[in-house]
Order: structure tokens, then C-alpha cells, then sequence
């Protein structure tokens, strides 16, 4: 095609060309699993809660003291109000059950190991993301454990002294008060975006690194109709919390207004933030709750490093029992979280915790050294 | 497949004819419990009867409005006749207007009731595990206190409350309302009824979204299958 012959605004803007070199001719992968849908998924996921959001934004009320009203006016007073905030909250726990899928996949499999260690990366900025957007919805709520955990956040952030104080305040915008909830409004819309960048990037950079396949196939219809079902899967779980328990994972606590006077007996987050949550109750104090929940994170931004093994070498049946281990590790300390502090919790969430860095710190290393092409 | 589908059906069937039924006193049983479960809507009448005589004295419902009151069943000239035998500060409620709030802040109840703030019913269901239940077994809950016990000042004995020991005076008493669907207004009854109120007042949209629901889900199952043959025909031979 000459440029004389070219559409107006193909010429201009060459949307179609993009579509085509970075979307529709690739070299698809013939076998390729359902799970390889999820980043497909996620993508839709964050951009249907841009959706959701916007519309509840449109009557939610960031007012302390006035915004527990106003969701309870969405669900009894909006048309469909109820319907809405359901989608919310569930496509909430979609995402994050679709990203902890996708990230134990990416760790079951190696595809962390190099040269995917910056896919890697982008996928646990991705996390850290939505684990700050994720609470942030939380804290909107304004019920009483979101109240209660807000204000223990802020007075222990305006406790810190140097740069983790700074960043406390840079963030909360010093103790909460009448400005706290429309400043975390803000950032809760605002970070979904830059979530999406990363999607983008991390789209790139997988593609960057992907091999040429030996037996390809078409985007349509053969990716189109795989695509198709791993969305009707995801819709049918997705309806079937909507509808029949769309308060899956949350603390029955946080569905009174909060009371500024009454301190709730467990403050404990909804499911999705009590990973984060336990690793950040493992240590004692503010500082140690900020130190332990970056060790966390630390120890799998270093994966790829960790990893002893020779390039190109398959993960071996040995590292992927431990890595199954450690998937029930991470939960078992989610579910100790929930339940509340008491003296047996404490010492389960050492032992758990314990196990987590055992697993990355010592056994990665050495199981994976032994993996030879 | 050919079997799948009717067999979808009659269950769905079978599950909608199940919701139509009646709560029950013997054994404690309410229909908006089951998955599929809708609520009895002369339970939520009568719990509403109980919540206004009894309940609404000390306890406020923020979240509800007289105008809410048409999805008991009753037509919106009733909600408005009940509304108007409310009185406000301002005068006659209306249909807009929220229940009525017995205090005018939380400090006036404490002093009230010697620091033991009446909480709010709108959600309470749903702020208990097994709120409904909950309710029922704490309002029935109320027994003479062990000889090994010793209450607190202006507290009562109560098998369902945490620590046993509640500020709340026993509330219910047989009789204490009639009602006009000719039921007999016992303890279990009454508190039986005012739990599947309050069950409504904290998920108002339960009929809606299992209605809703099930239709969402069995549609989505269809087209997991349809989808589900698409790609295994479209893949053949690749």
C-alpha cells in the first residue's frame, strides 16, 4: 500500500499497524494453557474496576463520618446501586486471586528465571500496586475496621522520624482527619492508572524475551476462542460471588460505621491484604512491621538471583513441592492473620514466616543448583 | 449435554419453589438462608411490627427509610400511614425521611443507659457471624445466671451474648405486640420475626440478587459449554 492510497488517518496515526505488529501477527504458541489467559484477564479486570469505580465515585461521599453513609445510600437508595458496589468489591477479589495465581504460576514454572527476571519484577510491582490501591478501597469503606486500621496506620506513620516518616506523611498527608479520605480517594483512582502502565510495560517486556514457537496459530479465531472460554470461567466465578457472596473475605466488623469510640475487638483487612498484612505482624513495633514487610517483598524481587540454576534448566519435581509448600505457607499465615493476635498466633506466624524466608533464602538456592538443561 | 441442560432446569425449578416457602419457629429456620433463599415477607411484617414497638425505643436504624418499608410488602399509602404516626422534631415523618433516631447523639444514650451505647440495627446482621441466628439465640438467650457467676452492675444474664453478660434488659416479652396476621405473639416468635427484619434491613437486595443470580449463573454455565465447543471445534487439527 503507498502512502497515497492509505486511509486518512492510517497515514496520520498508524493505530492499525500497531494493532498488527504488536498484537494480531505474532507468533502464537499452539499449545498454549488456559492460565496463560490470566494476564488477558487481569487486564480486563483493572479496567472493569475503572468502570465500576467511576460510577460508584459519582455518589460516594469521602467524608469521615459521612462516607459509610453514602455506600449504604449507593446500595439501598442508587438503582442498581447494590449491583454496582458488588461488582466492586468481587472484581476486587477477582484481581487479586487472578494476580497470586499468576504469580505462583510464574514461580511454579521458572519464568522468573533469566532472562525474565525484569517480566518478573513488573509483575510484583504490579502487586505492590494493587496491595496499595486494594487498601486504600479498604480504608474508603470508613467502616470500623477500616477506621481503626487507617487511624493505627497514620499514628504510626506520624510516629516514624526521617525517611519512612517522610514517606508516611507524603502519603497520608500527616494523622487522619477531614482531609485523609478525599486525598486517598484520590490515590486510590489515580494508582489504577499507573497499574495499567505497568500492565503495558510488562506486556512489552514479556514479549521481548519470548521465543519464536515451533507450530504457531491465528489471533482469531483460534486465540479469540480460547480467550473466549477462560472469560466465561472467570465470569462464572466472578457472577457466582457477586450473587451469592459478595462479602467473601471480609471481616463481618467492617459493616457497621465506625465508631470513634470503639475499638473493634479483631482489625483485621479483607483476604486479599492479609498476606501483606501477617508479614507486616511478624516483627514487633511500627519499624519492625515496615522492616519485615519489605523483607518479604525483597527476598522475591531477588528470585531470579537466588536461583542457582544453569540457563535454561527446567524447575525440577523436588522445587516445585517445596514451591506447592510454600504456596500453603503464605496461606496458612493469611488465615493466622485473620483470626487475631493471641499467644498461639504469634508463635505460628514465626514458624510461618520462618518457612517463607527458609524457602527463598536457603532451600531455592539449594535445590535449583542441581538443575542442569 | 442433552441430559445436562434439563437437569439445570429442573433444579433451578426446584430451588425457586423452595424460596416461595415460609420461615419457621420449630426448628429456627429462615428462607433467606438457603443459597437460593428469599425472604417471607409476613416474617419481615411482623419482625417490622416488633422492631418499631420494641426495638426502635432505644435502638436507631440510620440506614432505613419509611419508604424502604414497601419492599415488606406493604403498599406505599401503609408506609406513608406509618410514617405519619411517627413523630419527628420537625413534625410528621414522611416517606423520605430515616427511622427515627430515639437519641439525639450517641452521648445522650450513654447517659441514658450508664455508658452502654445502644448500636445501631441497620447492618447488625450482617456485622455478626450468622447474624440472623445470632439474633434469634441472643433475644431468647436470657436465663436465670449461675450461681458461680457474679453480673455486673445493671447487666444481664445472656447464653448468647460474648461473656455472658449483657447491658441490654431482656426486651421481649409473650404478647408484647399483635400482630395482625392472627400468629401468636410468643418470645421465640416475636424474636424469631424482628431476626428476619433485621436480616432484611442489612441486605435489602438479597430477593433482587438471588433472583438475578441464578439466572446469571445458569446463563454463564451455557455459555462455558457453548464456549467450551467453540474452541475445541475451531482447534481440531491444530
Amino acid at each position: 500500500m503507498t502512502e497515497q492510497t492509505k486511509p486518512w488517518l492510517e497515514s496520520r496515526l498508524p493505530i492499525g499497524q500497531a494493532f498488527r505488529t504488536h498484537i494480531r501477527d505474532l507468533p502464537l504458541a499452539h499449545d498454549r494453557p488456559y492460565l496463560a489467559a490470566l494476564g488477558t484477564l487481569i487486564t480486563a479486570t483493572v479496567i472493569f474496576l475503572l468502570l465500576s469505580g467511576f460510577v460508584l465515585s459519582l455518589y460516594y461521599v469521602a467524608v469521615e463520618g459521612e462516607a459509610f453513609a453514602s455506600i449504604q445510600f449507593i446500595t439501598r437508595g442508587v438503582n442498581d446501586g447494590w449491583l454496582i458496589r458488588s461488582f466492586h468489591a468481587c472484581g476486587t477479589t477477582m484481581l487479586f486471586g487472578a494476580t497470586y495465581l499468576a504469580i505462583f504460576r510464574a514461580l511454579l514454572t521458572g519464568a522468573y528465571r533469566l532472562p525474565g527476571e525484569l517480566v518478573w519484577i513488573l509483575k510484583l510491582v504490579f502487586l505492590l500496586l494493587i496491595l496499595l490501591i486494594g487498601y486504600l478501597g479498604y480504608a474508603l469503606i470508613d467502616g470500623a475496621t477500616s477506621y481503626w486500621s487507617l487511624h493505627q496506620a497514620t499514628t504510626a506513620g506520624g510516629m516514624l522520624s526521617g525517611f519512612p516518616g517522610a514517606i508516611s506523611n507524603w502519603f497520608f498527608g500527616g494523622p487522619a482527619g477531614p482531609g485523609t479520605l478525599p486525598r486517598l480517594a484520590v490515590l486510590h483512582g489515580l494508582l489504577t492508572f499507573i497499574c495499567l502502565g505497568v500492565l503495558v510495560l510488562h506486556y512489552f517486556a514479556k514479549r521481548a524475551i519470548a521465543t519464536i514457537p515451533a507450530k504457531t496459530v491465528n489471533l482469531h479465531p483460534h486465540y479469540t476462542s480460547h480467550h473466549f472460554v477462560a472469560f466465561a470461567v472467570f465470569g462464572l466465578i466472578f457472577a457466582v460471588l457477586v450473587f451469592f457472596a459478595p462479602h467473601l473475605g471480609e471481616n463481618p466488623l467492617n459493616a457497621v460505621a465506625a465508631n470513634p469510640l470503639v475499638v473493634p475487638a479483631v482489625v483485621t483487612p479483607p483476604w486479599y491484604l492479609l498476606p501483606a498484612g501477617a508479614f507486616a505482624g511478624a516483627l514487633p513495633g511500627t519499624m519492625g512491621g515496615i522492616i519485615a514487610f519489605i523483607a518479604a517483598f525483597a527476598v522475591l524481587f531477588a528470585v531470579p538471583w537466588l536461583d542457582r540454576s544453569k540457563p535454561g534448566a527446567l524447575p525440577s519435581g523436588t522445587y516445585k513441592t517445596l514451591t506447592f509448600i510454600l504456596g500453603l505457607d503464605v496461606i496458612a499465615l493469611s488465615l493466622t492473620a485473620a483470626a487475631g493476635p493471641s499467644a498461639i498466633s504469634a508463635i505460628l506466624t514465626i514458624i510461618f514466616t520462618g518457612w517463607y524466608f527458609l524457602h527463598f533464602l536457603v532451600l531455592t538456592p539449594l535445590v535449583t543448583a542441581g538443575e542442569t538443561k | 449435554m442433552r441430559r445436562l441442560i434439563p437437569a439445570l432446569l429442573i433444579s433451578a425449578i426446584a430451588f425457586t419453589h423452595n424460596a416461595r416457602a415460609e420461615d419457621t419457629l420449630n426448628p429456627p429456620h429462615w428462607q433467606s438462608q438457603g443459597t437460593f433463599g428469599s425472604y417471607d415477607k409476613a416474617a419481615l411484617q411482623r419482625g417490622f411490627l416488633v422492631y418499631q414497638t420494641v426495638c426502635a425505643a432505644c435502638h436507631s436504624a440510620n440506614a432505613l427509610h419509611y419508604r424502604d418499608l414497601t419492599a415488606l410488602g406493604l403498599t406505599t399509602a401503609q408506609a406513608a400511614d406509618i410514617a405519619s404516626s411517627v413523630k419527628l422534631a420537625t413534625g410528621p415523618a414522611t416517606l423520605d425521611d430515616a427511622f427515627k433516631n430515639p437519641f439525639p447523639d450517641p452521648q445522650t444514650a450513654a447517659t441514658a443507659f450508664a455508658g452502654a451505647i445502644p448500636p445501631d440495627l441497620s447492618t447488625i446482621a450482617s456485622a455478626r457471624p450468622k447474624g440472623t441466628e445470632y439474633i434469634y439465640n441472643l433475644l431468647t438467650g436470657y436465663a436465670t445466671a449461675p450461681d458461680s457467676m457474679t453480673l455486673m452492675a445493671s447487666h444481664y444474664y445472656n447464653t448468647a451474648y460474648p461473656g455472658e453478660q449483657i447491658a441490654m434488659p431482656p426486651p421481649l416479652k409473650d404478647d408484647a405486640v399483635s400482630y395482625a396476621d392472627g400468629t401468636k405473639a410468643t418470645v421465640a416468635q416475636e424474636a424469631s420475626d424482628v431476626a428476619a427484619f433485621l436480616t432484611w434491613s442489612a441486605d435489602p437486595n438479597l430477593d433482587a440478587r438471588h433472583a438475578i443470580g441464578l439466572r446469571a449463573v445458569l446463563f454463564l454455565i451455557f455459555l462455558t459449554i457453548l464456549a467450551i465447543a467453540t474452541k475445541r471445534k475451531i482447534w481440531r487439527g491444530v
